[in-house]
């Protein structure tokens, strides 16, 4: 008995999982904090290394020369930004009061083989609106669908419309140039449309550990078919190097689907589905956590590539062309 | 004729109604297989503070405010000669707290049941020790209002505790007292948790990894206690005043897990009794 009361009376102290528990604004911690957070959590340290050649353990001591006791808050920022973009992953951020730390290379380093202007002559004023969905019947009979953000997302009854609307169309082209991503849902809503049965379009993964290497065995991702209408003739996708994450995703399914033609440039990539954190000091962190790959098991973090490769010329521009729409035109009326 | 068929119905009727109040009282009343010689019925509440760190959510410790409530029956069974208790606790919380930067905040809640055994030992007639164990199912939340594709964990878990609780009964004040301490430390158990860095839109996809995990004090060491005090305001309430310590804890799936509060109570025990003397008001649990 009175062994069990030193037991209990022992065990009132204890508290054995301890976490950050003081704010602080030292430039070492919070440098330290984040890069262990990105050491521990981030998904993509071993292809980084492999595709770019990221060495983690020598950004961490580049990064420490680079701090000074005195240093403001945003100079700090600054350092920390700096350090995060050596991942060149647009999932990556840093959020203070002030700003948002972010690499967009992925899309900034590219052209856009976009003009909205031109884009915009093709919708005409008339065009009509289902939730986060643009469309409009063109000229030649051809469905055009405007996707702009998988953050406005479109209900199973909004598609019903669209496609119902589209049903007499000779082909569909949907544009999803520069859509940014934002809920998997909406994207994997969108191209269940485009099977009439179960195809495995990918694959997923996360951590099991701080390590490196510690990874889930990849488990198979399926893409099942609406039960809704679904697109029967030939479709097309546009892409340029704006598609990132969500958008990323709903590319890599539409290339699983039969009568899908990927047309334009390789997508942004975003192949990670995003984690946040945060730092002593406050400021919020969000990272890539959860890897996802193609039907082949290959990374997608760094983009697809088209079926076709397309590219806007500068002279179909000036005449108010659009190239990718107009070629994607011509293939669908082959 | 009519005069006697009219009687028998009305028999017929009553038999119905207590036949009614017999089924009622067994749906309601499970241990009513214990004997209610005598049972304290107690409803707390408390405000504290509170510590919750989860590494799946931030490698920050939030704090903050912490809400709580605690019902508890403690009655008498007839097991044992009369000398095991059976004890129900019922306990919720809500918290909210921010980050040590203070400028995030995390809303959490849990609530749970306990239901436990205890053997008694009466050295005389102010002092009861009580050692037992405890069977606990506990559901609940953390919330972290700024994350994106992480932005909750969900609390699931069960087990078994051992328990140990005093009761010192004296008089000050021409007052009948009572204090009361009671530890509860869960020694095997199974708990919810996704794996390190596994995401809650994989699990509805159907994906497990480890997310059913057994517990002990190896890797989630818990402790809870309740030290209250109890003065009487008559033949069937007292008002109890408490102060409750709940530390829990895991390290499951490469996550660290602490939720740790402190409350002070207020409340009422009622008591109840089938044999209402003095004797019996004496020999009351609490």
């Amino acid at each position: 008995m009175r062994f069990l009361s030193v037991l209990f009376a022992t065990l009132a102290f204890l508290s054995c999982q301890k976490g950050i528990d003081d704010y602080n604004s030292s430039p070492e911690a919070n440098l330290e904090a984040l890069w262990e957070i990105i050491d521990q959590h981030y998904c993509f340290l071993d292809y980084k290394a492999a595709e770019i050649g990221l060495d983690w353990n020598a950004v961490r001591t580049a990064y420490l020369r680079k701090l000074s006791p005195g240093m403001s808050r945003t100079q700090l920022f600054e350092v920390l930004c700096d350090m995060l973009s050596e991942l060149r992953d647009g999932h990556v951020n840093l959020y203070s009061s002030a700003d948002v730390g972010r690499n967009w290379s992925w899309k900034e380093d590219y052209p856009d083989n976009l003009n909205t202007e031109v884009r915009d002559k093709y919708l005409g004023n008339d065009y009509k609106i289902a939730a986060g969905v643009k469309y409009r019947i063109l000229d030649d009979n051809i469905g055009y669908i405007l996707n702009e953000s998988f953050i406005n997302g479109f209900g199973e009854g909004n598609l019903d419309d669209v496609f119902h609307y589209m049903r007499l169309c000779n082909g569909l082209i949907i544009d999803v140039r520069c859509n940014g991503g934002g809920y998997l849902t909406y994207a994997e809503r969108l191209s269940s449309r485009f099977t009439n049965e179960q195809i495995l379009v990918g694959y997923n993964s996360h951590k099991t550990g701080p390590g490196h290497h510690d990874f889930s065995q990849p488990e198979a991702e399926y893409l099942r078919p609406s039960e809704g209408i679904r697109w029967q003739k030939k479709a097309i996708v546009l892409t340029n190097r704006g598609c990132f994450s969500a958008t990323n995703t709903f590319v890599r399914n539409m290339k699983e689907c039969p009568l899908v033609t990927i047309l334009g440039d390789r997508t942004g990539g975003g192949g990670g589905m995003p984690f946040t954190s945060e730092i002593p000091i406050g400021w919020s962190v969000r990272f890539s956590a959860c890897p996802s790959y193609d039907a082949r098991m290959q990374q997608i973090e760094f983009g697809i590539e088209p079926d076709v490769t397309c590219s806007l010329n500068p002279k179909d521009v000036e005449e108010g062309h659009d190239t990718l729409i107009d070629t994607a035109r011509q293939m669908l009326a082959k | 004729m009519s005069k006697r068929l009219d009687t028998e119905k009305k028999r017929l009727h009553i038999g119905r109604i207590y036949l009614l109040l017999f089924v009622l009282c067994g749906l309601s009343v499970p241990s009513c297989l214990f004997a209610q010689r005598d049972a304290a019925h107690a409803l707390m509440f408390g405000v504290g503070r509170s510590n919750q760190l989860d590494t799946y959510l931030s490698p920050m410790e939030y704090k903050g405010p912490q809400f709580t409530f605690l019902r508890e029956t403690l009655r008498m069974t007839h097991w044992a000669n009369e000398r095991l208790s059976f004890q129900s606790l019922t306990q919720g919380a809500f918290s909210l707290t921010e980050n040590p930067a203070q400028n995030a905040n995390e809303y959490g809640g849990h609530i749970g049941y306990n239901a436990g055994w205890h053997y008694n030992w009466m050295p005389n007639r102010k002092f009861r020790l009580m050692m037992g164990g405890m069977l606990g199912a506990d559901a609940g939340f953390l919330y972290n209002e700024r994350n994106g594709n992480n932005p909750a964990q969900a609390r699931l878990k069960a087990d078994l505790a051992l328990s140990l609780a005093g009761i010192y009964k004296f008089r000050m004040w021409r007052q009948t007292m009572a204090a009361r301490y009671q530890a509860d430390l869960p020694l095997l158990g199974c708990m919810f948790s996704p794996q390190f860095g596994q995401s809650y839109w994989e699990i509805s996809q159907g994906n497990r990894d480890h997310n059913a995990c057994f517990t002990s004090p190896g890797n989630a060491l818990s402790f809870r206690q309740l030290l209250t005090f109890d003065i009487s305001l008559g033949r069937r309430y007292t008002l109890r005043t408490g102060y409750f310590s709940d530390i829990r804890q895991s390290h499951v799936n490469g996550i660290k897990v602490h939720d740790i509060s402190r409350s002070f109570l207020v409340g009422f025990v009622r008591h109840f009794s089938l044999i209402q003397d003095k004797e019996r008001k004496e020999e009351l649990i609490l």
